[in-house]
């Protein structure tokens, strides 16, 4: 068999060998991890050659706006996707911080009003139920995927109880002025998406839990023999995820200005696949913060490209899955020892 | 003696950059037994995975019956006469003893896709009669004894072979007694018997020597990837075979012995009476300040265990682990790292690098939580710790942010070595911390190892050979069979010779 190495077998040493491989390994490591954004601009491109409208700031916001809440569940969805796990709790949580968030503020159906507090508590909450389910996961060891199942379900079985089958219409002010309310144009959801997307990223890459992620998700038993806390990282993680999937919920809830268990419904697994689609991976290790930002905003330009171009929905759905399979294929590695699952 | 079934000319193996095998010459006549024997890491199951087909060799030749012989897997090689029993055992727990027998073999009694198992089942019980085993071919593998299993599965290999080149197959035992009663290892030997009977070819390895004196005909030994001595059993006896199998010795400036430490007073780790169900009992031992004490004993002897309960992979049965002077029980390996152990594992690419991160991150994770600045890591810290091993610990690297993947095998260790040393741990665990280096690496490392204890680092050693041990070590503690065989001093000035120690190994 010949390939690209054989003409230098007899000129180099086998030590030698091993830097040349060891370098090209790196350089097609770094080619890859461009592969996302060369993607992005090649969607930009298109976008703006086939729609003159594409680059209309109005547009461009719009893309913003849309891209808002898939933003922020991936910020937590990072981590856990990093850790080579799964969190199926998120629309369930979104369900439920969105309809009790809407039954603590002002509201049509009760009295409460508890504003900024409310949100705050919602939140809490959140984290709270995410670091349960981090301590079922890494303590009763059940695996990532049934364990989220089953808290998602609850979730969403409680967000129902909450308002007893009719969902709650909110009337809070601040829910209002968040909702309707633009600086310099750019809807106050959009900001606080990017600001938590932002404190995420710093977490990310700037302390020792998130590089301890880093670390477990490449290789969990390097990671636990050079002493890392593995079980603490993961209920941290987990509870990261529950609460930014709550502020998900939240941020939803402002939208429609309306609490129920829906709120969530399909949220989950087009960000999964957005931030595959930047350059991360469901088998962990892979991808970051910013590379999650690039997947979701490719997502964010696929969706209203197709939406300016006047596709149909179902045909929609037909050329994004098609798109994200070719898409994938290119950037993930085409290692023989990589099992893909 | 009798034609030559199978011959190796030549062969070795080289992965990455480091040979563990060179220049094998072996014959395997009809009719014979072949003893293989050497210490863990001399090659031996190497042999067998060229052989077996499992790899491919980077030299030499292999011939079988006269012609040249390749073979490109397991199956292939079955194909053409040559099976091999594995030393972990191979069968599939739920799936019958017939189905396991006829595993990849299921086409002969099937038709239209529906196996005929009745028929599967009667020619599994002609393989097992081969073997003189009374057991119910339609039974689950994961209702039989462990001895059975055993037995089953050279049954399995014999059917194989046989029915590929019966009376000229060759049939290769990587230790195939260590679950056997000795009642069990005398109908081992008459199967043996009866294999060679009909004129087959057979390899034998085993760590226990008078197995091998007894049913052998022919011993190789194997030294560090070489063959050293291949003489008739009849010529061996069990100090030739121990003499052969340690070699010479290296010398006292290889392991940097100018340099060893006297151990302190001060009793930095005390294991009392640790026992570990199934692994290894009543073990104790003290480690003192500046001291290198070596567990010296083969695959499965129990050391390893001692050192995963030490770091807290398990939780030991029973006995006390006292780190300076005060009793601990650690639930995992962070724990261990709290308390101030840590190890340097022996797989280093599978458990010790993290290969998505820089150089600088792997020498640093043990101790991000010391180079803060405020909540965040501080990257000045970081880069000043990283950048002062790099010195120390002389790796040569392409920079402080390139990936850990990219440096070869003793400048990452070297790496994980730097890890340790900056962690602050009082004692370290260096898991075979040579496996896979090269010769100059080796020494670096070694003479790391000094340095640790110059800086009071106290450190428990598990030797990539009993060489090794002797050399670095001030006190070595042999294990067999887990249980404490024999413990050495070994000043500088006074080190055991490796014949004296290895009897209690085997």
């Amino acid at each position: 068999m010949k390939n690209k190495w054989s003409e230098m077998l007899d000129t180099l040493s086998v030590d030698q060998q091993f830097v040349v491989k060891a370098e090209n390994d790196a350089k097609m490591d770094k080619v890859r991890r461009f592969a996302p954004l060369i993607l992005l601009v090649v969607m930009t491109a298109i976008g703006a050659v086939s729609q003159k409208n594409f680059f209309s700031w109005a547009n461009i916001v719009n893309i913003m706006y849309q891209m808002s809440i898939p933003l922020v569940i991936s910020v937590g969805l990072s981590f856990v996707l990093l850790l080579g796990s799964i969190d199926l709790s998120i629309e369930g949580m979104m369900g439920f911080a969105g309809s009790f968030v809407a039954f603590l503020v002002a509201n049509k159906s009760n009295g409460n009003n508890f504003g900024i507090l409310g949100v705050l508590l919602v939140v809490l909450i959140g984290a709270a139920v995410g670091a349960v389910t981090g301590i079922l996961h890494t303590k009763a060891r059940i695996a990532s995927f049934i364990v989220t199942y089953a808290v998602g379900s609850i979730m969403a079985g409680i967000a129902v109880l909450v308002y007893r089958g009719t969902p709650i219409q909110v009337t809070d002010q601040m829910f209002v002025a968040i909702s309707q309310g633009k600086l310099f144009g750019i809807p106050y959801i959009t900001l606080i998406a990017f600001a938590v997307f932002l404190v995420g990223a710093v977490i990310m890459n700037y302390t020792a839990f998130g590089r301890a992620v880093f670390a477990i998700g490449d290789n969990e038993t390097a990671a636990a023999s050079a002493g890392i806390n593995i079980a603490r990282a993961k209920i941290k993680v987990y509870a990261l995820c529950g609460c930014t999937a709550a502020i998900a919920g939240v941020l939803q809830c402002m939208r429609l200005k309306l609490g129920q268990s829906s709120l969530g419904t399909n949220q989950m697994f087009p960000v999964v696949t957005a931030i595959v689609l930047g350059g991360g991976s469901v088998s962990g290790g892979k991808g970051g913060s910013l590379q999650s930002f690039v997947g979701v905003l490719i997502y964010a330009e696929l969706a209203n490209w197709l939406t300016l171009m006047g596709v149909d929905t179902n045909m929609k759905k037909v050329i994004q899955g098609v798109i994200i399979i070719i898409a994938v294929a290119l950037t993930v590695t085409h290692d023989r020892k990589t099992v893909a699952k | 003696m009798a034609d030559i079934l199978f011959e190796t000319k030549g062969v070795g193996k080289i992965y990455g950059t480091n040979t563990v095998l060179h220049d094998i010459d072996m014959k395997i006549h009809s009719g014979e037994v072949i003893g293989l024997i050497g210490e863990n890491g001399a090659g031996k199951s190497t042999l067998m995975k060229l052989i077996s087909g499992v790899e491919a060799p980077s030299m030499g030749e292999m011939f079988y019956m006269g012609k040249p012989y390749k073979a490109t897997s397991i199956i292939n090689a079955n194909q053409q006469g040559i099976g091999m029993v594995f030393q972990e055992q191979s069968l599939v727990a739920n799936l019958t003893i017939a189905q396991n027998i006829y595993l990849g073999r299921e086409k002969k009694y099937s038709s239209a896709g529906i196996v005929n198992w009745g028929r599967m089942n009667r020619d599994a019980r002609t393989a097992l009669e081969r073997m003189d085993l009374d057991v119910d071919p339609g039974k689950k593998v994961r209702d039989i004894d462990m001895a059975t299993r055993e037995m089953v599965e050279i049954a399995k290999v014999l059917d194989v072979v046989t029915e590929a080149a019966e009376g000229r197959a060759i049939i290769l035992l990587d230790e195939p007694t260590t679950v056997f009663s000795d009642d069990e290892i005398q109908e081992m030997y008459k199967q043996i018997r009866k294999m060679k009977a009909a004129g087959n070819g057979i390899v034998f390895i085993s760590h226990h020597l008078d197995e091998i004196l007894e049913i052998t005909d022919t011993i190789y030994v194997f030294k560090d990837g070489e063959e050293t001595a291949v003489f008739p059993t009849k010529e061996a006896d069990m100090n030739v075979l121990y003499e052969k199998m340690v070699g010479r010795s290296t010398t006292g400036e290889f392991y940097v012995e100018a340099k060893q430490t006297v151990p302190e007073k001060d009793v930095v780790l005390k294991v009392q009476d640790l026992s570990l169900f199934g692994a290894f009992n009543h073990v104790s031992f003290e480690l003192h300040k500046g001291e290198v004490l070596a567990l010296a004993g083969l695959d499965g002897s129990g050391n390893e265990d001692v050192c995963n309960v030490l770091v807290g992979q398990e939780a030991p049965t029973a006995g006390k682990i006292l780190m300076n002077g005060k009793e601990v029980r650690f639930a995992n390996s962070y724990q261990a790292r709290k308390n101030g152990i840590l190890s340097v594992p022996k797989d280093r690419r599978d458990e010790g690098m993290v290969s998505i991160l820089s150089i600088e991150d792997n020498i640093t994770i043990s101790s991000w939580n010391h180079l803060k600045q405020g909540p965040l890591l501080s990257s000045k810290k970081l880069k000043a710790a990283a950048e002062k091993w790099i010195k120390e610990a002389r790796i040569k690297c392409p920079g402080l942010k390139a990936r850990i993947s990219q440096l070869s095998g003793g400048n990452a260790q070297k790496v994980i070595f730097a890890r340790a040393l900056e962690s602050g741990c009082q004692v370290l665990i260096l898991n075979h911390p040579t496996r896979g280096v090269d010769i100059g690496a080796k020494q670096e490392i070694y003479r790391l190892i000094r340095e640790m204890t110059e800086q009071g680092h106290a450190i428990i050693v598990l030797g990539d050979t009993l060489d090794e041990c002797l050399g670095l070590a001030s006190k070595v503690i042999v294990f067999r069979d887990g249980m404490v065989s024999g413990s050495f001093d070994c000043p500088v000035d006074g080190k055991p010779s490796q014949q004296e120690v290895v009897h209690f190994m085997m």
